[in-house]
């Protein structure tokens, strides 16, 4: 029975079939025929949905895409070029810290990039970069946006494993994110001063009192979403929905940038986006009850803690696990396959279960951007009309400057449970 | 996987011609407009919630019950449009490989079980209503019959279940 639950999931898997149906007819398969109670099929979908904390979800979503379709990132990008200044590399270092910000209003890795890039790719081709490595680093900045709270990824972590709250596993997130975010810095700097890329005369310079004043309301966001947390004076949901409002007020009387047609069809594409993670969460649901009741999960968890009993080889073996989990599936998905079998494992060993869900997270982030099958790698070669393929001589630097940010978060747990013990969650 | 957001508007104008496959004759703006309104009031109520502790200190947490209840419905109903155009979440790096006549019947076979997973969802949903029905359970926040919500599981699993079966007939007529 264990074989087939894991074996009919991934056959289904690898066959394309949707991975809510996958993870759905596996689970229902095995319930009927080990005759684990029918019922539970129909009930696992709705209790797996209908529960209170998974309602931050597509508000986050939702206020995201808003902030997105105000036109943020372009008051982002013009100043945050403004106060880096004309120098060789800069538009790199803004590409980066944009994203970061950005990441810090959205918590979608691919909305993020996207937004990015279609603001950034022009300009920076202007600028002597070829499309191929703008391209590529704007992917990988974009991963961040799921490390640097708000995040999806997290979000629906704490829902699988209510004992780490939302706000810890936020702030847990934070000092990580940007260092995945800066490390980037590296091939961006290296490669402009090498190639000679971004002309020292750059684009004629904006003062920087003016798009600081356009830029505020942006850069105000995370604030509203990260303070409405800390004070304890909002439940996760609530303060996402007061970040879509806050978005709406922007987007609507500051930047009249978003009539009622757009919020229509931000509403339509939000929801649409946040029925697909869900729906995924409501067929993990029967997959989720036919192995716990089967016992196959204690039973993989099991297996592998018979290989070895040495931390750094198991950490090194699941990291190496969730990279390529990583590059063919999105981190929802990922807690939502994971979890079950590697909770065992990490309270063997004794690990913060805050700490691994940062290093699960940074490897889904290095996923994102890890070709041959890397979503947001995807949206922004899509966007400047290359192929795939040309990025791979500049991506692969970016995914060894991520994966040492993700070596020294896992050398120093630190770097990951200072913020949240310091803010006492 | 395929990027579960794409860009808002196609950075090149230009829109990719229509597959066949993924546009349902019978229009999705129904199944968008309820989904666009299940968020649109999940936001209301939970902002109403957040004033009206912040002004009364009296907090009206049983509409607890009701956004949950529409979190269901914005995914079963997004779902429903999902199937018919194809966006769900699937790995398609292997298949992509594979000779097209395999693919196709790849494609059908995912389909079909789809469709038979949403049958069952729809039967033994249908099993629960009838219990809470008979039972006259009442739910825990307004204290109203239970019934009124567990029927929509069934309701929303068929409404699934048709769209796989239009995606499927459609995939048969453009083969």
């Amino acid at each position: 029975m264990t074989a087939l639950l894991f074996g009919g999931f991934l056959l289904l898997l690898l066959a394309g079939v949707p991975l809510a149906t996958a993870l759905g007819i596996s689970g229902a398969a095995v319930i009927l025929l080990a005759d684990l109670g029918a019922m539970s099929i129909a009930a696992n979908v709705y209790s797996s949905l209908a529960k209170y904390p998974l309602l931050a979800l597509p508000v986050f979503i939702l206020a995201g895409m808003i902030f997105e379709r105000a036109g943020v990132a372009a008051k982002l990008v013009a100043f945050v070029a403004a106060l880096i200044g004309p120098r060789r590399g800069a538009q790199g270092a803004v590409a980066i810290i944009v994203c970061m910000f950005l990441g810090g209003i959205s918590g979608s890795g691919p909305a993020d990039a996207a937004a990015v890039a279609m603001v950034m790719l022009p300009s920076m081709t202007r600028q002597g970069y070829p499309p191929a490595f703008s391209a590529s680093l704007i992917a990988a900045a974009g991963s961040t946006a799921i490390l640097i709270p708000p995040s999806i990824a997290f979000v629906i972590f704490t829902v699988l494993v209510p004992q780490v709250s939302v706000p810890a596993l936020f702030a847990a997130g934070m000092i990580p994110g940007i260092l995945a975010g800066l490390s980037l810095l590296v091939p961006a700097f290296v490669f402009a001063r090498r190639y000679g890329w971004g002309a020292e005369d750059g684009a004629e310079r904006q003062r920087l009192l003016a798009v600081l004043k356009d830029a505020s309301w942006g850069l105000a966001a995370p604030v509203i979403i990260l303070g409405g947390l800390r004070t304890g004076a909002f439940t996760p949901t609530e303060a996402a929905v007061v970040a879509v409002f806050y978005g709406l007020f922007v987007g609507t009387v500051v930047y009249r940038t978003i009539d009622a047609r757009k919020l229509y069809r931000v509403l339509v594409d939000s929801a649409e986006i946040s029925a697909v993670v869900m729906l995924i969460i409501a067929c993990a649901g029967i997959f989720a009850h036919a192995g716990s009741t089967l016992g196959a999960f204690d039973a993989m968890a099991k297996a592998m803690l018979g290989v070895t009993d040495e931390p750094w080889l198991m950490l090194v073996m699941i990291m190496a696990l969730l990279l390529v989990a990583g590059m063919l599936l999105d981190a929802a998905s990922i807690f939502l396959i994971f979890l079950p079998i590697l909770i065992p494992v990490v309270n063997a060993f004794g690990w913060d279960m805050t700490w691994f869900a940062v290093l699960m997270t940074m490897n889904m982030a290095i996923g994102q951007f890890t070709p041959p099958m890397a979503v947001n790698l995807l949206v922004t070669t899509r966007i400047a009309g290359i192929g795939i393929e040309t990025t791979v001589r500049w991506v692969l630097w970016m995914v060894l400057s991520m994966l040492s940010a993700l070596a020294l978060v896992a050398a120093f747990p630190q770097l990951a449970l200072w913020l949240p013990a310091r803010l006492g969650y | 996987m395929k990027p579960m957001s794409s860009p808002p508007e196609d950075p090149h104008g230009g829109k990719a011609p229509a597959d066949p496959h993924n546009t349902p004759r019978v229009t999705i703006r129904i199944e968008e407009a309820i989904a666009a309104a299940a968020m649109a009031l999940i936001c209301v109520i939970t902002f109403a919630n957040v004033v009206v502790r912040y002004l009364t200190n009296a907090s009206f947490a049983f509409t607890e019950e009701i956004s949950v209840f529409l979190l269901v419905v914005l995914t079963l109903v997004g779902a429903a449009a999902a199937f018919a155009r194809d966006r769900n979440i699937r790995v398609d790096f292997f298949v992509l490989k594979l000779p097209k006549a395999l693919r196709y019947a790849l494609e059908l076979a995912g389909m079909a079980l789809s469709a038979v997973l949403f049958t069952m969802v729809a039967w033994f949903g249908w099993r629960f209503f009838i219990d809470d029905w008979k039972y006259e359970t009442t739910s825990p926040g307004l204290g109203i019959p239970q019934a009124v919500y567990s029927i929509w599981l069934t309701v929303l699993a068929v409404l699934i279940v048709a769209r796989i079966a239009g995606r499927l007939v459609r995939l048969g007529r453009h083969r």
